[in-house]
């Protein structure tokens, strides 16, 4: 049977080329939109370069603090962490490091070169897994010591040094700074931000104060968890220490800081008010009732054309002892089959775009991968869609009187 | 009234060159019922839309009131339609999305009256025909002799000179149909409408002044 | 005619209402769209309001352990001097590092002429911050070193915040801020966030011995040939001077270009999900009429047979189709009107009866379009075969 319908679903779209050109053209023109904005997204935040262990990983990313007339957020100072959360004993490591944004310039060959910049501890390379192309890692003594020593990322090695095999070991001047290469490591995306950089160097060397007592101060903490298990273990225990932390000065009445998973810290709005997770959702969701409602409307449009146009057919199907429902289950299978058509050329269209957007290079270091999940998002998609263009045409259809639909071809 | 001299229509495709009227003459006089009789696809059709200027003739002239036809723009020739002819096809064509008195109506809208004029002269029109009662119907909503009673008020509701009608009575019963045909007699009897008709039936023929017959596109009789 | 083709859309009001609900919908998105242009082109008309060719910023953090004012005023107007000594710096000053085309802003409330005004921009200037950006001075005057010792704060507020404060009054003189602040002049409205950005009301204050702790940016003219060997001879100086800062200089050219980036980037990008939107829409609209014709040979034939030309059939088709669009636009224009009646987005009414004229033009021409070649084709049917085809 289910042949049967695919022999007449072709039949079908070979006999009205235009209606099959606009169906598929809607169908994939759709698809792509939803499939390179899932690609993107998939792979914003679905990049595990450098922190592998993010499933068992709280990021301790803002704090707000509130009072009646007042109000501040940001992120936490490296005092503040240093106390309260480097002191938790659930996490079985804990990394303290600057947040991403921080940039200064250096010239060479009077070139001049903008550099992002972040300062981590040792434990901040035990935790995250960069990929190091060269050399190793600054350790504890030397982060002790307050040596000026940096690891660089593989594209500021280019354009700093050019094509050279080897830096490890030479100093390289940013900040006004010379500072002696300990390794090289693959680029992170700035999509990445929380862990983004061209160049990490010890905090103990960083010109601002770090022991500054302000609570707030742009460092960040990575919480690894020995298993998953203990991440509801670590996050309660920090909240507990947070209601017991002091107040910072009088205009303030409370205090919102907490350990959160990638996700939430990643789309962290800084207010406690506003759930970044639920914005961006919203946000998602609207854009894709938009792309979407049009050409399903529009397919269900031409559909509805289409199936008055095969009244006779129809007709002559319920004569011979077709019931209703069996006329509803082939036209949705016969549309099932146009969608998954416009799906397939669809996924070639976005496969297309996503290589120009990758030429294109538009967000450094940043590449779009297609992988399984955004296929089978696709295919979800494509499934919802050829439901929705198909019930209501073939329900019109099912409702199609044989003497008529006899009578009009 | 209508004057058809050596009237030749040719059909081409492709390959094939079809003739389907071969020299036709005809005079027709005002005031007369004429029918056209002959098997499935000896021309008559084509004849009929040649008198009601849709087709026209490959070689010929046609001349109506004395006026020659062939060089009319497409224009003069809608008007002269909507002015002189009135038209009753086999499968009624009314609109199915508009009431019995707006399809009724619909030769008004292409010319100048007045929206109060033009529902006047239709209800007057279906009072012809006696299906007063209907107006508000849907087309779907009648019998087939109901709706080619609403074509046929369609027709005349312009007050044409000349009516064509083409198997006015081919998807009727015997009872519609002859009530369909009294209405035609009637019209031709007391308004002196000119009538020129095609018809499969020789019982309908036998009931007008004057029968032609064609055979592969030649008149015979 | 028009009263005819009505009661014909009204019977067949099934089958219309899914291709007026497509119309509505794509009105819907048109007017987002052109709403947002428009918006665009509006303030993009609008003057900038100052000039940033050839103007660096310089970032840096805290350089000083001390708190004493004195000494940081003199460590300043040191570096100051070095600086604009540098052979092709035309002019320096410093300022809040809410820079124009930074992320960073800085608001709170102004309270004056029995009002309050709430997210007022503050920039903390020096008195050459005007040489440097040439902000435009509309009355009033800028501010002068003398102005430290004033006993009522000097302050500078643009055009915008001056009408909200006093109506068509002049600002001049005014005091604000329950008496401690005075109005001593009026700039011209500066599209802080870019191009495509609206002015905010906004207002000036005077760097002075209490805000050097929190003031981290030099900003720096230079003539139009410094280069980047310059830039680092800059650099070297500055970071001569301030051994434990960060420091970090960027143009104002580069910094505008990512502010506008960030504008353009969603519009091009919905610009182009629009654009396929509406051709799916076109095909589809264009598809359904024209099957609508196929279906109506047999009345079109009709039609030619009692009288009406090839023209009028062919109107008729897209007058048809065209009243079943204003159909649709005025169920969308319902709905587009509460966006400015509620006041949703805090945009200029007028931007919305803009893009709202113009979504409903470019729908109607649309719709026109999409009907032309249908009902051309309407009027090329030969009712002679038309009528015989049943």
């Amino acid at each position: 049977m289910l042949k049967n319908y695919f022999k007449i679903a072709i039949a079908v779209l070979k006999r009205r080329k235009f209606f099959t050109f606009i169906s598929l053209f809607g169908i994939s023109f759709t698809l792509t939109i939803m499939m390179v904005l899932a690609a993107f997204i998939e792979n914003v935040i679905g990049n595990d370069y450098p922190d592998r262990k993010r499933d068992r990983s709280l990021y301790i990313t803002s704090m707000e603090e509130r009072g009646k007339n007042a109000m501040s957020s940001g992120s936490p100072s490296f005092y503040f962490l240093n106390k309260y959360a480097a002191t938790l004993k659930t996490p079985a490591k804990i990394s303290i490091c600057s947040n991403g944004g921080n940039s200064t310039n250096t010239y060479v060959n009077n070139k001049k070169i903008a550099i992002n910049y972040k300062y981590t501890d040792a434990n901040y390379w035990d935790i995250l897994e960069y990929d190091f192309v060269e050399g190793k890692a600054f350790d504890a003594q030397q982060v002790k010591n307050g040596e000026h020593v940096a690891v660089i990322s593989e594209g500021l090695k280019k354009e700093y040094f050019g094509d050279i095999p080897s830096v490890v070991g030479k100093y390289i001047e940013a900040d006004n700074v010379q500072y002696r290469i300990s390794g090289v490591v693959k680029n992170v995306p700035i999509t990445t931000y929380m862990l983004y950089s061209d160049i990490y160097i010890p905090y103990t060397v960083s010109k601002i104060d770090y022991l500054n007592k302000d609570y707030q101060g742009g460092y960040i903490a990575i919480l690894l968890a020995a298993s998953k298990a203990d991440l509801q273990k670590i996050s309660n225990e920090y909240d507990d220490v947070m209601k017991r932390v002091p107040m910072e000065n009088k205009d303030f009445d409370h205090m919102n800081c907490r350990a959160e998973s990638y996700m939430r810290s990643f789309l962290n709005t800084g207010n406690e008010d506003s759930s970044g997770l639920t914005e961006a959702l919203t946000a998602i969701g609207v854009f894709t009732l938009i792309v979407m409602l049009l050409p399903t409307i529009n397919l269900i449009n031409i559909n509805v054309t289409r199936i008055m146009e095969r009244s006779s057919e129809i007709g002559v199907r319920k004569a011979f002892g077709a019931s209703s429902k069996t006329l509803v289950y082939q036209f949705i299978v016969e549309n099932l089959i146009l969608t998954l058509l416009g799906g397939l050329i669809g996924i070639i269209l976005s496969y297309i775009i996503i290589q120009i957007i990758n030429s294109a290079d538009l967000i450094p270091y940043f590449v779009i991968k297609m992988n399984l999940m955004v296929l089978l998002i696709a295919l979800l998609i494509c499934f919802v869609f050829g439901l929705f263009s198909g019930v209501y045409p073939a329900w019109r259809m099912s409702k199609l009187n044989v003497v008529t639909a006899l009578k009009e071809q | 009234m209508i004057r058809l001299q050596n009237i030749e229509k040719v059909y081409r495709t492709d390959t094939v060159e079809t003739l389907a009227l071969n020299s036709i003459s005809l005079d027709i006089a005002k005031g007369e019922f004429l029918s056209i009789m002959g098997p499935s696809g000896c021309g008559k059709s084509t004849l009929l839309n040649i008198i009601g200027l849709l087709d026209i003739p490959t070689k010929g002239e046609i001349k109506i009131d004395e006026q020659k036809t062939d060089s009319l723009s497409d224009k003069q020739l809608a008007n002269f339609r909507n002015k002189k002819l009135g038209f009753i096809f086999q499968s009624y064509h009314l609109i199915n999305d508009l009431k019995v008195l707006d399809n009724v109506e619909l030769p008004l809208l292409y010319r100048e009256s007045s929206a109060k004029e033009r529902k006047d002269l239709a209800s007057e029109a279906l009072g012809k025909v006696g299906l007063s009662n209907r107006v508000k119907h849907f087309p779907t909503q009648l019998s087939g002799g109901q709706k080619q009673r609403v074509a046929i008020a369609r027709a005349i509701v312009g007050r044409p000179e000349i009516i064509l009608a083409d198997e006015p009575t081919g998807n009727l019963d015997s009872t519609m149909g002859n009530e369909v045909m009294d209405i035609l007699l009637n019209l031709n009897k007391s308004d002196g409408t000119t009538i020129v008709m095609v018809t499969h039936d020789e019982n309908m023929a036998k009931k007008t002044h004057r029968l032609v017959r064609l055979f592969d596109g030649s008149q015979v009789q | 005619m028009f009263k005819h083709l009505l009661t014909l859309i009204w019977n067949k009001k099934k089958q219309n209402l899914l291709m007026i609900a497509e119309v509505l919908i794509s009105f819907l998105v048109i007017f987002a769209l052109s709403t947002l242009i428009v918006f665009y082109y509006l303030n993009y008309r609008k003057p900038l309001g100052l000039e940033y060719e050839n103007v660096w910023v310089v970032s840096y953090s805290n350089p000083l352990k001390t708190e004493n004012g004195d000494s940081l005023k003199l460590f300043y107007k040191d570096l100051l001097n070095t600086v604009e000594a540098l052979p092709q710096v035309k002019k320096t000053g410093f300022c809040s590092n809410n820079i124009p085309f930074y992320q960073n802003t800085w608001s709170g409330s102004l309270k004056g002429n029995g009002k309050e005004i709430n997210n007022v921009d503050n920039y903390w200037v020096d008195e050459n911050y005007q040489d440097v950006l040439h902000v435009k001075l509309i009355s009033g005057r800028w501010f002068t070193k003398d102005d430290v010792l004033a006993k009522q704060k000097p302050i500078l507020i643009n055009q915008k915040l001056e009408k909200e404060l006093f109506g068509k009054q002049s600002a001049l003189g005014k005091l604000v801020d329950e008496g401690n602040r005075k109005i001593i002049g009026v700039v011209e409205d500066v599209k802080a966030k870019g191009d495509y950005s609206t002015p905010k009301v906004s207002m000036y204050m005077k760097v002075d011995t209490g805000s050097w702790h929190f003031i981290q940016r030099l900003l720096v003219k230079v003539s139009p040939n410094a280069d980047a060997a310059f830039e680092g001879r800059l650099y070297k100086t500055i970071a001569g001077m301030m051994k434990n800062s960060n420091l970090e200089i960027e143009h104002l050219v580069d910094k505008r270009k990512s502010i506008n980036y960030f504008s353009l980037v969603p519009m091009i990008v919905s610009l182009i999900v629009a654009v396929f939107l509406i051709i799916n829409v076109a095909l589809g609209l264009f598809g359904v009429l024209w099957y609508n014709i196929n279906k109506r040979r047999g009345e079109i034939g009709l039609r030619r047979a009692i009288g009406a030309t090839g023209k009028s059939v062919s109107s008729q088709l897209v007058s048809e189709s065209m009243i079943l669009a204003t159909l649709s636009l005025v169920i969308g224009t319902f709905f587009a009107i509460q966006f400015p009646l509620l006041d949703v987005f805090d945009l200029p009414k007028e931007v919305y009866l803009i893009a709202l004229v113009l979504s409903i033009l470019f729908i109607y021409l649309l719709v026109f379009i999409c009907s032309l070649y249908p009902g051309k084709q309407a009027a090329a049917i030969y009712p002679a075969v038309a009528l015989h085809e049943e």
